[in-house]
């Protein structure tokens, strides 16, 4: 079943001071089945944060639409967006955006204290996701006091805990090393194993070989999909690095 | 931020100069300067957090710490004179502005000068310079005791407990008891202005170790009752104050004392102005008062010329066609001593360590002509009268005398109740004289001690008469510094009265207005510095889907914190100064109770309606800070 639909997207940025105008993305199609893990691949500056973001509602189109489970973002009120965000989607940050002030346990619960959450509800949901992301012993302590992959965990766990539809993740390796990465990419597997829908930028192809599909995107639009199918990760994550060649020496050769 | 810093200057510098009432105006120069080096202090060590970051990364870069301690040396030389001089400045300006307005609107008989000169300058000066090298030498030990890493991190760390907070707390309860303990058991006023300042001291630095050990305990608690935490609005404030729990405190306790000042400095000005009427009444409890002072060397003399002064007064109150409507005459005898074991043991005069009582004896044909009571006393008896109620032996000796003793109430002066004192009302005037041969018995050298006499009389007639009959009685009993006598009319002291009770309302008014407007100033600050503070905070929340509702709701959920705490505190510390400054008062003459108590209500709400609108406002700023 297709949860996630995007149709002839455009964003057009223009410049605070100048008539300037930046085309972020052109004509973006594509869709998300339900349980799929997808990857956004492309250049810097190719546009796949400003797609994100106006998936996640944090901004809004030119024109085009974005349907969540058929019904059109646009649509839902000004009112209902927070609790939208909270209760439909999750967020997981190249920079984590953990809060200083609150404990690592706070910062999971946070979206779910927003939404008034019964207690008992909250504290049912919280433990079995931290021993599930491996963090249960850091919860009492501070953001600043744990690693940054630490911090990363904390983040999906807080993307997790309100069983959104969809996850969506910007860099989630980024700022992590290798082997912080690979652990990370497996507890995301691991989640999309267990039928949760996510979507995610990256760069990385290792990362992006944890994936189903990878779509490559390119001068504000999708260039180029490659599909997983049976092969290893190892075995698709040359055919990403091959298809990243080929989309770069391209790129070099259209100018 | 820089120009809140010479705003407090201002108030400091202008402190210096209204400094007319020298006791009082000290206590206040004194709280003005200490409120400054915390306010200072408190500002600055917000600003350094924010700039740790990038020291840190001067650090990190290769620059020696030698060269950092140069760089903040220079940044604050600059700061601290710019500040020092636009304060001047400012300070001479508002002052000025000040005076004029307030001069302008109480429509004084006099203006009260604004004066300036060049030791309060000086005085200024001095003490911000001093305040800027102690912002500057922790400054630089805050940078020369970190490591970079630290520093990287400084704005991210929340701060920590303090240690021994328990400690702490039970300091503040010490300090918060042993100032209220020396309001509430203040013996009299004139113990009163000795005491004021150590007991505004100690409430002062128990406040804020009240707010920083209490707010800490309470936000603590808070946090784990998870049903109050974990709701939306709780949530967002309890933690964030948390996580600058000190600063917080800290602004608060400003907050709060600022807010006791402004209701003790308005409501005891107004309180005197009001009660002026009856200040002077008490003063003076009939329109003219005659005084007459005994002869040293012929005491028995007064026995004669008391009642030849009655008469003269009545012939020539009529001999200027007004009518006697009430008169009043009564002798006395005022002598100082000490209550020991049932006996009044004689005291020379008030020097000692110990404040001795003042006894005043008075003939009972005298009382019972001043009252209109009908006591009878046996040569044994006596009525016994004593300001603060603690001698409750049924007898007295006095010299060679035993008196058994019959209360009475307080139906002399309301001055007998500044100082410790008592009224004896003896059989007849035979007594008086005996206590005085054994007074002088004691203490041969001494001729303090005389038979003297008040003659009060109201009458009845037309403005003009009674303006002739003041002249006259003027000339007839005030002959100089030789003469036996003094009179004073109610009349002529009503206008000095007023001139001076007008001066205390405007200073009253002004004090009041300068703590107003410090209250603002930091209230603002902390709104504005928190908010910024917050704003990357909010943002985080808003893309996990805080809405706009949630970040009013917490805002809304401060007020209990920043509105009710300072009020409801600085309420409390108020109350427990009524039984000091109600002694204070009453050198001012004021006895009414209600009155102030009335004024004393009056203002605190008044004042927290101000506070609510200052409140709002600042509030507003913060919630466009952070959306
Ligand atoms: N707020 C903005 N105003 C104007 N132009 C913007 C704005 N945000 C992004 N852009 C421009 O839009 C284009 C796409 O930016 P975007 O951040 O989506 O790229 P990206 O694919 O996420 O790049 P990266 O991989 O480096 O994160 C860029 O050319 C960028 O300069
Ligand atoms: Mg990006």
């Amino acid at each position: 079943m297709t949860l996630l639909e995007i149709k002839n997207l455009k964003k057009i940025y223009t410049a605070r001071f100048s008539n300037q105008q930046t085309e972020a993305l052109a004509a973006v199609n594509f869709s998300v089945e339900e349980g799929e893990l997808v990857s956004i691949m492309g250049e810097s500056g190719s546009g796949k944060t400003t797609l994100l973001n106006i998936i996640s509602t944090l901004d809004d189109a030119t024109s085009g639409e974005v349907y969540l489970d058929g019904n059109p973002l646009s649509k839902i009120k000004n009112k209902e967006i927070s609790a939208f965000r909270r209760n439909t989607l999750g967020f997981v940050f190249q920079d984590f955006n953990l809060l200083d002030n609150f404990t690592i346990k706070d910062n999971i619960l946070l979206p779910l204290v927003l939404s008034k959450t019964p207690l008992a509800e909250m504290e049912s949901r919280l433990m079995p996701i931290v021993r599930n992301l491996g963090i249960e012993s850091h919860i009492d302590k501070f953001p600043y006091e744990v690693s940054g992959g630490q911090k990363q965990r904390v983040a999906v766990a807080r993307a997790l805990i309100t069983q959104p539809k969809i996850i969506l993740a910007d860099e989630p390796t980024g700022a992590l090393d290798s082997k912080a990465s690979q652990n990370l990419m497996e507890i995301l597997g691991g989640i999309n194993e267990s039928g949760q829908t996510i979507l995610m930028v990256t760069h990385s192809t290792r990362a992006a070989s944890f994936s189903k599909r990878v779509l490559f995107i390119r001068d504000g639009a999708v260039y180029h999909e490659i599909y997983r199918g049976d092969q290893s990760a190892d075995e698709f994550m040359d055919r990403i690095s091959d298809s990243l060649k080929v989309l770069s020496s391209r790129g070099e050769r259209d100018e | 931020m820089f120009f809140l810093m010479v705003s407090l200057l201002t108030n400091k510098f202008v402190q210096e100069r209204s400094a007319t009432l020298p006791t009082l105006f000290m206590i206040g120069v004194v709280v003005i300067g200490l409120f400054s080096v915390i306010f200072i202090l408190y500002t600055n060590s917000f600003l350094i957090k924010r700039r740790k970051k990038e020291i840190g990364l001067y650090g990190i870069l290769g620059l020696e710490k030698k060269h950092i301690a140069k760089i903040l040396f220079f940044e604050s030389l600059f700061s601290s004179l710019l500040s020092i001089v636009a304060g001047l400045l400012t300070g001479l300006l508002f002052g000025r502005l000040a005076f004029m307005l307030l001069n302008f609107m109480l429509r004084m008989p006099d203006d009260i000068e604004y004066s300036t000169s060049l030791v309060s300058a000086g005085a200024t000066i001095a003490l911000f310079t001093l305040i800027f090298g102690l912002t500057y030498l922790y400054n630089v030990s805050q940078f020369t005791f970190a490591n970079p890493i630290k520093l990287l991190k400084g704005k991210q760390e929340g701060e920590k407990e303090p240690k021994g907070s328990l400690i702490l707390f039970i300091l503040s309860l010490i300090l918060l008891g042993w100032g209220y303990g020396i309001s509430i058991t203040i013996p009299d006023p004139l113990a009163a202005i000795e005491k004021f300042f150590l007991a505004v001291l100690l409430v002062i630095i128990g406040t804020y170790l009240l707010f920083i050990s209490g707010s800490i305990f309470i936000l603590k608690a808070l946090k784990n009752n998870k049903r109050i935490y974990y709701r939306p609005g709780a949530f967002i404030s309890i933690s964030g104050m948390l996580y600058r729990m000190k600063q917080n405190a800290v602004g608060l306790a400003n907050i709060c004392i600022l807010a006791s000042m402004v209701i003790i400095a308005v409501s005891t000005t107004i309180t005197i102005n009001l009660g002026s009427a009856e200040t002077l009444e008490n003063q003076y409890p009939y329109e003219h008062n005659v005084r007459l002072f005994g002869d040293m060397d012929n005491v028995e003399e007064m026995n004669t010329r008391f009642f030849e002064v009655q008469d003269e007064v009545i012939a020539l109150t009529e001999e200027n066609g007004l009518d006697v409507a009430e008169m009043e005459s009564y002798r006395s005898e005022s002598f100082f001593g000490n209550l020991v074991d049932g006996r009044f043991v004689f005291k020379q005069n008030l020097l000692g360590d110990d404040s001795p009582i003042l006894m005043m004896a008075i003939p009972l044909e005298d009382f019972n002509g001043m009252t209109g009571d009908n006591y009878t006393l046996e040569e044994d008896e006596a009525l016994f009268y004593h300001s603060t109620k603690t001698y409750t032996e049924g007898e007295l000796a006095i010299g060679n005398k035993n008196y058994k003793l019959t209360e009475i109430e307080n139906e002399f002066s309301a001055d007998m109740e500044f100082t410790e004192s008592i009224a004896l009302v003896v059989p007849d005037v035979s007594h008086l004289l005996d206590i005085r041969d054994d007074f002088m018995k004691e203490f041969t050298e001494s001729n303090h001690i005389t038979i003297d006499a008040e003659i009060g009389l109201d009458v009845e007639g037309t403005e003009e008469q009674k303006e002739q009959l003041v002249n006259r009685l003027n000339s007839e009993y005030n002959g100089g510094s030789d003469s036996f006598s003094l009179y004073q009319s109610r009349e002529n002291q009503r206008e000095e009265w007023y001139s001076i009770n007008g001066g205390f309302l405007f200073l009253g008014i002004f004090l009041g207005l300068l703590f107003t407007i410090g209250t603002l100033l930091i209230t603002y600050f902390k709104q504005v510095s928190e908010g910024f503070d917050d704003r990357e905070k909010f943002q985080i929340m808003q893309k996990v889907g805080l809405d706009e509702d949630m970040i009013k709701e917490s805002t809304r959920s401060q007020i209990v914190w920043m509105f009710l705490l300072p009020i409801v505190i600085a309420t409390i510390h108020v109350s427990f100064a009524y039984p000091i400054v109600r002694k204070l008062l009453l050198i001012f003459g004021v006895t009414n109770d209600m009155t102030w108590l009335m004024t004393f209500i009056a203002v605190v709400i008044a004042f927290a309606a101000i506070y609510w609108m200052i409140y709002r406002v600042t509030s507003k700023v913060y919630y466009s800070i952070v959306k």
